[in-house]
């Protein structure tokens, strides 16, 4: 008795990473238990019935499931706490969704007692047709998703042998000209196609594209890429063309400003979601083509509406993307039983180890509040508190100073609030990218700084996602939007491209002390120190007398 | 039966008959004999006898011991062996029971329910009564009455009309007729050409009653079938409407069996599923440790005042909820675990005004002790506690909830189930768990219920029930199957382990189920002495206990000394914390997961109640690093000076009057001033001085230093005085006193006539002048004997008859009373006074006469 791993009373496995079995370990816990938390020595791994019952649709049993649990653990393990696993996969395929000759999708069962419970449900009634025999029932069609997420909810999941339509064919090809997908992105495509659809996290800067291409290279179908804004979708389509046998013109881009439908199209999210005189004109999208692979760029930023529109899409093959699949709203869930279950997940600090990803170095600057900013703030109204300290005047001087010491190297200021981003920018004399800039001016200024004649970029949030600075190596952090974990990662994410001469990144968020700006912070990072990444506190006082 | 030659007459003389050694083994079986110790066999045999004594003693027979008293009752009495064994294994004879039969009776004749020898065995006439059946209590072999019994107050005309039709010769009296039918019934050869001729549908209706219950309804004018059965005495009218079937009859058709189906052999306990020893101690072990961790944690949560004591004594609902969450368990394991604690003398009430449950001082030993002593505590405490956990949160017999340390959780066969429950475990090969329903049906057939089953499950199987799963929560049992430290604490020997098999595989698979071949004979022979263990005596469970004290220390998990600092600023300890690290920790940190290891987390509330409690910045920099594997994360270091700093900037205390002046000089003068001292002044700003004296003795104080100090209010303004009107706050007026009580309302009135007439009705009544005369008014007074003669005879005749009674709270008074039972000390009857049957206690009888017929 004497493994690497403690099982825990609220099922939480904790894994003692430095032990010498720890990595024969993480891998027979992987399947069933998410990784919760990955600081330095001790991992957290979390064992949930969503966790049991996609290991157990992968094709592990419970017995494996003890196994691994009582080979591990360095404790004996609670004799409860097995019973209830066996318990909890034993619900799993008692359904199964199943394509059925003459009466289409059909819900058949080897237990009729659960059938009898699932059918007396109010929210299963609407969506199941007529009842074919004693333990079979129809399926609309149509409603594959929401019963299979209804019944997850239930603690019935049904497994879905219904299979996948393959779409119209289309030759797509990787063009491997001097690279090759990395050990992990191999590993995450191969996870992803075998398992049918699910959702792939991994690292900003770890190259999730290229996990799209090398998943349409193996679909080779017609494909949908979902992605967050129209600077995003150039970047795919740029990244497409160099990495793949596409060409431009077989790549559409269904944006705003254009209504391009082509073998393989790229959409923002926002264009779906347009909704005029109470429908979604954009919806037929979905229908335009026979897609055989659709592609949800950044997933954790789904948005309500397409989770529904998803939901009719159980027979097309599913694809997300993901850094941080943290949700404030809670709908983690939902983006599991709708897209599908975590094929492929990587802790950062791994990739970093592989050299694929630069090693960061994270601080918090705490300022203080001069003594009037105090007063005005203890006497700010609730809702403009968070505002107040989060513009003070204090953080100028310290991101000046931060400016002034990696004068040079190219950085990024980040911040949330127009106001303080613009008074930045005059002082720092550095370009600001806003909501108001237009495409071409963004991405004049992007260029400008790839090529390195602006050293210093004062962006908003509207930059948070997927834009591409290779060469950003300092990221100043002056606001965000309240509490967002996953927010934070994505702004680290700017600075982890690894860097041409090696070294490495600094990521800088700058806090007012004693104020709920401190709360959230410590909110935000926890993302990130649940991953290992350590943050450094420094008191403004000290960063100013060293530069 | 040690002299066949004469065999005894009566219970008296066969207890006579027996040695010592068998009358002590009566003695142990019925201890209820010697409590106080009889005079003489005579009375011996007299209390062995008593309804009371009796049934205790039936109530304490295994399933098959029972069905042998039970066939017993409805054969003849006496009884031969031979009628005996073909009651119970039929005509065709069952080798199983054949086999199991003498020790049946064995038990029954040791407990001296049975007597006389192997021609003429006797049941006791109390127990015949009890078992025997009758119209109200139906016999659980479903037999009916004999058929001279059925036929009691048959018209001697209508017998023989039946012995006609039966095709038997007509008698000269009904005696011999009846002997003559008795004997065609139980005539296997006779009997089965009577019935082939029979209509079919008749023998249906036979089949019907055959296994009971025998008795079934007729219209006036029966069917042809039924006319049939009733012709020949097959069935035999009870009352109008009403049949039943002879036992004879019954018999015959039974192929002489009494009991549907004799169970000679208790049900195997089958185990479930085999683990491997060394996986079932170590998680035993594991849940020991958990046990000790859970009661701590429970006592600790109570440290600062533990909830209230309900005023009927206990723990509110509220409470024990408000400790589920705390202990993050379900509630009814939550109760097990304060009545646990409750139990091994841990935590009591304090017994003060606001009375409230805290910690013993005996708790503070408890800690002390090593981990494996405590546990033994806790481990002896339950096996022997008569309270059960298990009724919490239901209700007794009055319909009030049961509340965890409250009153009416006792129950006095608890010990003994656990025990027995745990016995049985022994009996199986190591490490098997059984299923648990096979020991339920194990312990029903080792002590079955009596009569009629009522709904639910009951006390036993419900205690046995709660036996495991709490056998299991104390890690006496790991995966269901007795652990060595369990066994220990049993007193059981230890199995001998033979080499251990090379493990295969990892652990040992859970669901899966593992058939033994049959055990060699001496394991045999040992489990069978496993399985008939003993409770022990309270100095041989003490060494059991330390026994198993010593199998367990091995396998308790060593406390630790440092834990692991993380950037997320967590504290994972990887195994249990030595005490004084686990209590300075549990203040620095909150506890975020619990189990094998516990997760903490550092907040800054979490540090601030650290500093509260007097620690430094420093000491907890210090302590961080002592019991630190690695460097201390820079966030964490961080975090507590960053607390630290903003600790203590505001200062908070109580003063109730201050004084304040513009000029501190004065206030200098002041505190310089001797006359000062009682006042206790402080300064708390050059210009404020604070004290706990009230404002007025500060004025009065200051005044007769000199000064002239002027009150302030509370919003700084100076204070006028003035004669204020006093105030109390709001009363209501008091209530009306009237002279007299309220006139009576109508059915008080009823009320108080009836009891008036009552006992005009017993004063005056004539009475028949007996031995003692009886003046008026006084109550009557005859000796014990004398009552319940008199009662006894009262049942009989119907009569009225006049007491004197003195009630629970010594209150005298007479009753006019119609006895309708005397029984166990009591005596039941139509109480005229009250207008209703009551019972009444003889001994509170104090006399008894019989009144003149009206």
């Amino acid at each position: 008795m004497n493994g690497p791993l403690i099982v825990q009373s609220d099922k939480t496995l904790l894994l003692e990473v430095d032990h010498e079995r720890a990595d024969d370990c993480r891998r027979a816990i992987a399947p069933f238990a998410e990784l919760e938390r990955a600081p330095e020595h001790i991992h957290t791994y979390r064992v949930t019935p969503l966790g049991l019952w996609n290991a157990r649709a992968a094709g592990h049993d419970a017995e494996q499931v003890v196994d691994a649990l009582v080979e591990y653990s360095r404790y004996p393990v609670p004799h409860a706490l097995l019973v209830d696993i066996a318990e909890t996969m034993d619900r799993y395929g008692r359904l199964t969704l199943s394509k059925h000759p003459a009466h289409g999708l059909v819900l058949t069962t080897t237990d009729r007692p659960v059938l009898e419970e699932i059918l007396r449900s109010k929210r299963i009634i609407p969506l199941v047709g007529s009842r074919i025999d004693p333990d079979t029932v129809a399926v609309h069609p149509s409603e594959r998703g929401q019963i299979k997420q209804t019944l997850l909810k239930l603690g019935w999941p049904a497994e879905d042998l219904a299979g996948y339509v393959d779409g119209e064919a289309h030759p797509i090809e990787l063009a491997e000209d001097g690279w090759a997908l990395r050990p992990y992105q191999k590993q995450a495509v191969e996870n992803f196609w075998h398992g049918g659809s699910g959702v792939v996290v991994l690292p900003c800067g770890a190259g999730k594209t290229l996990v799209g291409a090398g998943s349409m290279a193996q679909a080779k179908s017609t494909t949908l890429i979902l992605v967050t804004n129209t600077v995003s979708a150039r970047q795919w389509k740029h990244e497409l063309v160099k990495r793949t046998s596409l060409t431009e013109d077989e790549i559409g881009e269904y944006s705003g400003t254009r209504k391009e439908i082509r073998p393989v199209t790229i959409a923002t999210y926002q264009v779906l979601t347009t909704k005029r005189k109470g429908v979604y004109p954009h919806l037929e999208l979905f229908d335009s083509r026979d897609w055989g692979l659709i592609v949800y760029d950044e997933v954790h930023l789904l948005p309500a509406p397409v989770f529904k529109f998803t939901a009719d899409l159980q027979a097309r093959r599913r694809l997300g993307l993901t850094a941080t699949l943290v949700r404030e709203d809670g709908r983690e869930s939902d983006v599991f039983s709708l897209i599908g279950p975590k094929r492929f997940d990587a802790p950062w600090k791994e990739i970093e180890a592989q050299g694929y990803i630069a090693p960061a170095d994270c601080v918090e600057v705490r300022v203080n509040l001069t003594d009037s900013e105090r007063l005005a703030y203890a006497t700010a109204e609730t809702e403009e508190k968070y505002r107040f300290c989060a513009t003070t005047a204090t953080k100028r001087k310290v991101t000046e100073a931060i400016v002034k010491r990696f004068a040079g190297q190219q950085i990024l200021v980040i911040g949330q609030y127009i106001d303080q981003l613009d008074e930045l920018g005059e002082h720092l004399n550095a370009p600001v990218i806003k909501g108001e800039t237009s495409n071409a001016q963004r991405e004049k200024l992007f260029d400008a700084f790839r090529e390195g004649e602006i050293s210093v970029l004062v962006v908003s949030k509207v930059a948070n996602f997927s834009i591409d600075l290779p060469e950003a190596t300092v990221a100043i952090q002056v606001s965000g939007t309240f509490g967002s974990r996953q927010e934070e990662a994505q702004r680290l994410g700017r600075v982890l491209r690894p860097k041409a001469d090696g070294h490495q990144a600094h990521f800088y968020s700058v806090v007012a002390r004693d104020t709920i700006d401190q709360d959230f912070a410590a909110h935000r990072q926890r993302f990130l120190a649940e991953q290992g990444y350590a943050y450094r506190i420094v008191d403004a006082d000290e960063l100013l007398a060293e530069g | 039966m040690s002299n066949p030659a004469t065999p005894p007459r009566s219970l008296a003389e066969a207890l006579r008959a027996r040695d010592d050694a068998s009358l002590a083994l009566l003695l142990r079986a019925r201890p209820d004999l010697i409590t106080p110790v009889p005079t003489d066999l005579t009375q011996l045999a007299t209390r062995a006898g008593t309804r009371a004594s009796v049934l205790r003693a039936l109530e304490r027979l295994d399933r098959f011991t029972l069905q042998t008293a039970e066939a017993l009752a409805v054969a003849g009495d006496p009884a031969s062996y031979g009628e005996l064994q073909r009651l119970m294994a039929g005509d065709a004879g069952d080798p199983a029971v054949a086999a199991a039969l003498p020790h049946a009776l064995g038990a029954l004749r040791d407990q001296a329910l049975v007597w006389g020898d192997d021609e003429r065995l006797r049941l006791v006439r109390t127990a015949r009564e009890v078992l025997a059946p009758s119209p109200q209590h139906p016999s659980p072999t479903g037999l009916g009455p004999t058929v001279r019994e059925a036929t009691t107050g048959m018209s001697p005309g209508r017998i023989q009309e039946i012995l006609t039709a039966a095709g038997l010769p007509s008698t000269h009296d009904p005696v011999s007729a009846v002997d003559k039918l008795t004997a065609l019934f139980g005539h296997r050869k006779k009997m089965a050409r009577l019935l082939a001729a029979g209509p079919a549908e008749s023998l249906e209706v036979l089949g019907r009653l055959v296994w009971g219950p025998p008795y079934g309804q007729v219209t006036p004018e029966p069917a042809a079938h039924l006319r049939w059965l009733l012709d020949r005495g097959l069935l035999l009218p009870t009352a109008p409407g009403t049949v039943v079937l002879p036992r004879e009859v019954a018999l015959h058709l039974r192929e002489g069996r009494a009991h549907r189906e004799p169970e000679p052999v208790p049900p195997a306990v089958e185990p479930a599923a085999t683990h491997r020893p060394p996986v079932v101690d170590a998680t035993a072990a594991g849940q020991a440790y958990t046990a000790l961790a859970t009661v701590e944690e429970l006592l600790k949560d109570w440290d600062e005042g533990g909830p209230a004591v309900l005023r009927a004594g206990g723990l509110s609902v509220r409470d024990l909820k408000r400790t589920a969450v705390a202990l993050d368990v379900p509630e009814p394991v939550a109760a097990f675990w304060v009545e646990l604690a409750y139990a091994a003398g841990l935590l009591a009430s304090d017994g003060e005004a606001d009375e409230r449950y805290a910690a013993t001082p005996a708790y503070d030993e408890w800690l002390d002790r090593p981990p494996a002593e405590r546990w033994s505590r806790l481990a002896e405490a339950w096996l022997t506690a008569t309270r059960s956990s298990g009724l919490v949160g239901g209700r007794d017999a009055k319909d009030r909830a049961l509340s965890a340390l409250g009153p009416g959780l006792d129950r006095s066969a608890a010990p003994e189930v656990r025990h027995r429950v745990l016995a049985l475990l022994a009996g199986l090969p190591e490490g098997a768990a059984p299923a648990a329903g096979s020991v339920l049906a194990r312990l029903r057939w080792e002590r079955p219920l009596r009569g009629p089953q009522q709904q639910g499950e009951d006390l036993r199987t419900r205690l046995a029930r709660w036996a495991l799963s709490e056998a299991e929560m104390l890690g006496v049992t790991g995966r269901g199957a007795l652990s060595a430290h369990g066994r220990a604490l049993l007193g059981a020997p230890p199995v001998p382990r033979t080499a251990e098999p090379a493990a295969e595989g990892p652990g040992d698979k859970l669901p899966v189920r593992h058939h033994h071949g049959v055990p060699s004979l001496t394991a045999l022979t040992a489990l069978t002495a496993l399985a008939t263990l003993e409770p022990l005596s309270p100095p041989e469970q003490a060494v059991a206990t330390a026994n198993a004290g010593r199998l367990l220390t091995p396998l308790l998990p060593e406390p630790l000394d440092h834990v692991l600092l993380q950037a997320d600023l967590t504290a994972v300890a990887p195994g249990p914390l030595r005490r004084p690290l686990a209590d300075a920790l549990g203040v620095l940190a909150d506890v975020e997961s619990k189990g094998g290891a516990t997760v903490y987390r550092f907040t800054p509330a979490s540090v601030r109640r650290a500093l509260d409690a007097g620690r430094t910045a420093t000491d907890l920099h210090a302590f961080l690093a002592t019991h630190s594997r690695t460097p201390v994360p820079q966030p964490l270091s961080y975090l507590v000076d960053d607390v630290a700093r903003r600790h203590g900037h505001l200062r908070v205390g109580a003063a109730s009057a201050y004084v304040r002046c513009d000029d501190d000089t004065v206030l200098g003068e002041i505190l310089a001033d001797k006359r000062a001292a009682a006042l206790r002044l402080r300064r708390l700003a050059p210009t404020v001085l604070a004290t706990q004296a009230d404002p007025a003795t500060l004025l009065e104080g200051l005044r007769a230093m000199g000064y002239a100090p002027a009150a302030e209010s509370a919003e700084g303004d100076v204070l006028i005085t003035r004669a204020d009107a006093h105030r109390t706050p709001p009363r209501t007026a008091p209530e009306p006193v009237p002279d007299g009580p309220p006139p009576p309302d109508p059915t008080l009135l009823a009320a108080a006539i009836r009891a008036i007439r009552a006992g005009d009705l017993a004063a005056t009544t004539p009475r028949k002048s007996s031995g003692t005369s009886v003046q008026g008014g006084e109550l009557p007074r005859t000796t014990a004997a004398e009552t319940l003669a008199t009662m006894q005879a009262a049942v009989l005749t119907g009569g009225t008859l006049w007491i004197g009674y003195v009630n629970a709270e010594g209150t005298a008074s007479q009753r006019v009373v119609a006895p309708i039972r005397v029984e166990g000390g009591f005596v039941t009857a139509y109480d005229h006074t009250a207008d209703e049957v009551r019972t009444y206690p003889l001994h509170r009888v104090t006399g008894v006469a019989e009144l003149a017929e009206e």
